[in-house]
């Protein structure tokens, strides 16, 4: 067998382990160990079974994730993730948000829209949002006598939406594998994200609109008699806070302030000074939200660790450069590649989760971008517009799962996932819309650091 | 034997989470950096050399603690389906396939690393300060022994559960917020039996307080 075969079979070795469900990490560690000792075996210098470059190989590996200057920013916004997520803010935020849109059509859908993005944005963990908000949220619309399948939707689809609008780990994630600079990622998610969640509204409001029945205007009693004073305060005291503490970070990197690394630190910072304002810093959910942040960052750091010791022995085999001649000898035009590529992740989301994806599949379409003209940019923001969908599509859709899980028998998950699918057509236009005008995501990274 | 895997259990998550604190020096550490460089003017010379040291031996230090909460991402969509005995099984066999020569490779080679860097105390050369790293580099091999003997403890979980058929219960730790919602809820359902329709609001204890007497949810809340 030449090497590059030899690499095709470590490709689909690796495939079935996968299915066998062991820590996926340990799994690439061992393979591309075992693999890479075959590759580097060099008779002349055995004077014992260690003499193998692979084991230099992993080592350097290992250190250069331990010293790699991006993934520095991960621990640090989970930190904020995690603090934020247990300051007591959800209740807060969607209790304000439904009194001052109350005007608004399917006013508590779009209060329930907003909080679900700004807290997911805020976060980033998509589970905790859904839940928390399923538990809030979501019991509140259906006694408003919502449509069941509507107020799913809402909270699956906007919970989603923390993996695109920055500062996203995933975007974080994906910069470290493509070498991409995070900063301009971030400058470009900003507008698709804004974009997509304000599909999302126009689709909530114009629903709301033709069909009043699915989601009924509040009733007086509902909400009571408040002031607009007493809605500015309300909106002072629970939104912009947050919303400031999202914009602060994101201004920092934005104008060139502070590096990814430096505005997470001040994100959790500024994510500890709103716990304690919110007087819900006690020292158990400080140990809590330490705990989750190291154990979270072992699993996304240790994957790479183990991902980069695969694929550098993958490619020192050749199957790097087989799969792209493999892929240049189907003679594809850069949409249809796209196309194909955004499929395979699209698959990929159902059995497996982002963080496997980014980090072990997603490195294979990199060194075929320039070839097809695409930019690594943009390739990278379709992915995680594509990614949400993951997290809404059957039969692993997770969002859907943690929804049905805590709430009432009478919901079945056929309601939740019919509420999904308009989200999901909304997803899909707007990767369309990026594809088509790529100036979406591209304007802003251009104007801010220039190319 | 479950003696031996609750007490690696234990080590392992002592060092992960003493280790885990270091996320408060990289906040406030990076923090301090952002106010000296960009309201004094007056950049640090170590806190870039410092925050990747946090990072790295967080991560590093907290392997085997996350894999003793079983909290490596794993492709599970099959796994889950399978008999806890077969899922021992397979994973006994990985763990002796793949596991042990990673981390023990790990080890030896990552001795070798430090060990290079000790005998001439290498510096960082990121930064004018002259950060020392070779501490830095030593995290890798007892990173790597952590591991070594949380794999022996996950073994010793495979066995007991080839003998006994079913997995035996971790220790108590924080669970993520969805996980831990999603428990509550379902333990309350099995309270309320047929009166699970009913919506509880985890912030409202006295919510459920219409029902009978007992089977108040605001009871049911620790």
């Amino acid at each position: 067998m030449t090497d590059p075969q030899i690499a095709v079979l470590m490709l689909g070795a690796f495939i079935f382990v996968i299915l066998l469900g062991f820590p996926i990490a340990f799994t690439l560690m061992g393979m591309g160990l075992a693999f890479g000792y075959y590759a580097y075996y060099d008779p002349e210098r055995m004077s014992s079974i260690f003499d193998n470059r692979v084991f230099d190989l992993f080592v350097n590996q290992t250190y250069s994730v331990m010293s790699n200057d991006v993934l520095t920013a991960v621990p640090l916004f989970l930190f904020m993730g995690y603090i934020v997520e247990r300051a007591n803010i959800v209740a807060r935020l969607f209790h304000t948000l439904n009194v001052a849109a109350q005007r608004i059509p399917g006013s508590m859908a779009v209060a329930a829209l907003i909080t679900c993005a700004l807290f997911a944005t805020a976060t980033g963990i998509i589970g905790a949002v859904v839940t928390l908000m399923g538990l809030l949220a979501f019991p509140a619309m259906l006694k408003a006598r919502y449509d069941t399948s509507f107020a799913s939707g809402v909270i699956c689809a906007g919970g989603c939406l923390g993996i695109l609008i920055p500062p996203s780990i995933m975007l974080i994630v994906y910069a470290a594998t493509s070498g991409v600079s995070i900063v301009k990622l971030y400058a470009g998610a900003l507008f698709p994200g804004f974009m997509l969640a304000g599909l999302y509204l126009v689709y909530v409001i114009g629903r709301a609109l033709l069909n009043p029945s699915i989601a009924p205007k509040p009733e007086k009693d509902e909400i009571g008699e408040i002031s607009t004073m007493q809605v500015v305060v309300m909106l002072l005291t629970s939104f912009f806070p947050l919303a400031f503490l999202i914009l602060s970070v994101l201004g920092a990197i934005l104008l060139g302030l502070a590096t990814p690394s430096e505005a997470a630190s001040i994100g959790a910072l500024g994510g500890l000074v709103l716990a304690i304002a919110y007087r819900a810093l006690t020292w158990d959910r400080l140990k809590e939200a330490v705990y989750l942040t190291v154990r979270t960052s072992a699993m996304v750091c240790w994957l790479f660790v183990g991902s980069w010791t695969f694929s550098s022995v993958f490619s020192y085999l050749g199957g790097e450069h087989l799969i792209s001649e493999f892929v240049l000898s189907l003679d594809l035009s850069p949409i249809t590649f796209l196309i194909i590529a955004q499929l395979i992740i699209f698959l990929l989301g159902w059995p497996l989760e982002w963080s496997e994806i980014i980090i072990i599949f997603v490195p294979i379409f990199l060194p075929l971008l320039p070839h097809f003209g695409i930019d690594p940019l943009l390739f990278g923001i379709l992915i995680a517009l594509n990614l949400q969908t993951s997290f809404l599509t059957p039969p692993m859709a997770m969002a859907a799962y943690y929804l049905k899980g805590i709430s009432p028998p009478s919901v079945q998950l056929t309601q939740i996932f019919s509420g999904v699918m308009p989200y999901l057509s909304m997803i899909f236009l707007a990767m369309a819309l990026l594809y088509i005008f790529p100036e979406i995501a591209l304007w802003l990274p251009e104007v801010v650091y220039g190319r | 034997m479950e003696r031996f895997i609750l007490f690696v259990d234990n080590v392992s998550a002592w060092f992960g989470k003493a280790f885990a604190w270091l996320i408060l020096v990289m906040t406030f550490g990076t923090s301090y950096e952002v106010f000296m460089r960009y309201v004094l003017r007056d950049p640090t010379p170590w806190a870039f050399d410092v925050s990747y040291m946090m990072y790295g031996t967080l991560f590093m230090m907290a392997g085997a603690y996350t894999l003793s909460r079983d909290g490596h991402v794993r492709g599970d969509f099959l796994y889950r389906l399978w008999r806890p005995r077969v899922q021992a099984r397979v994973e006994l066999t990985l763990y002796i396939l793949f596991f042990f020569p990673a981390v023990l490779a790990l080890v030896l080679a990552g001795w070798k690393y430090a060990g290079r860097s000790w005998r001439y105390l290498e510096v960082s050369v990121m930064s004018p300060a002259n950060v020392p790293v070779f501490q830095f580099k030593t995290v890798i091999v007892v990173a790597g022994l952590l591991l070594v003997i949380q794999g022996i403890a996950q073994v010793c979980r495979c066995l007991l559960c080839i003998r006994t058929g079913e997995w035996p219960r971790r220790a108590e730790d924080v669970e993520e917020m969805e996980d831990v919602l999603l428990r509550e809820h379902e333990r309350d359902e099995l309270q309320h039996y047929s009166e699970a329709v009913d919506v509880i609001d985890p912030n409202e204890p006295g919510k459920g307080s219409g029902k009978g007497a007992g089977k108040d949810a605001g009871e049911n809340r620790p």
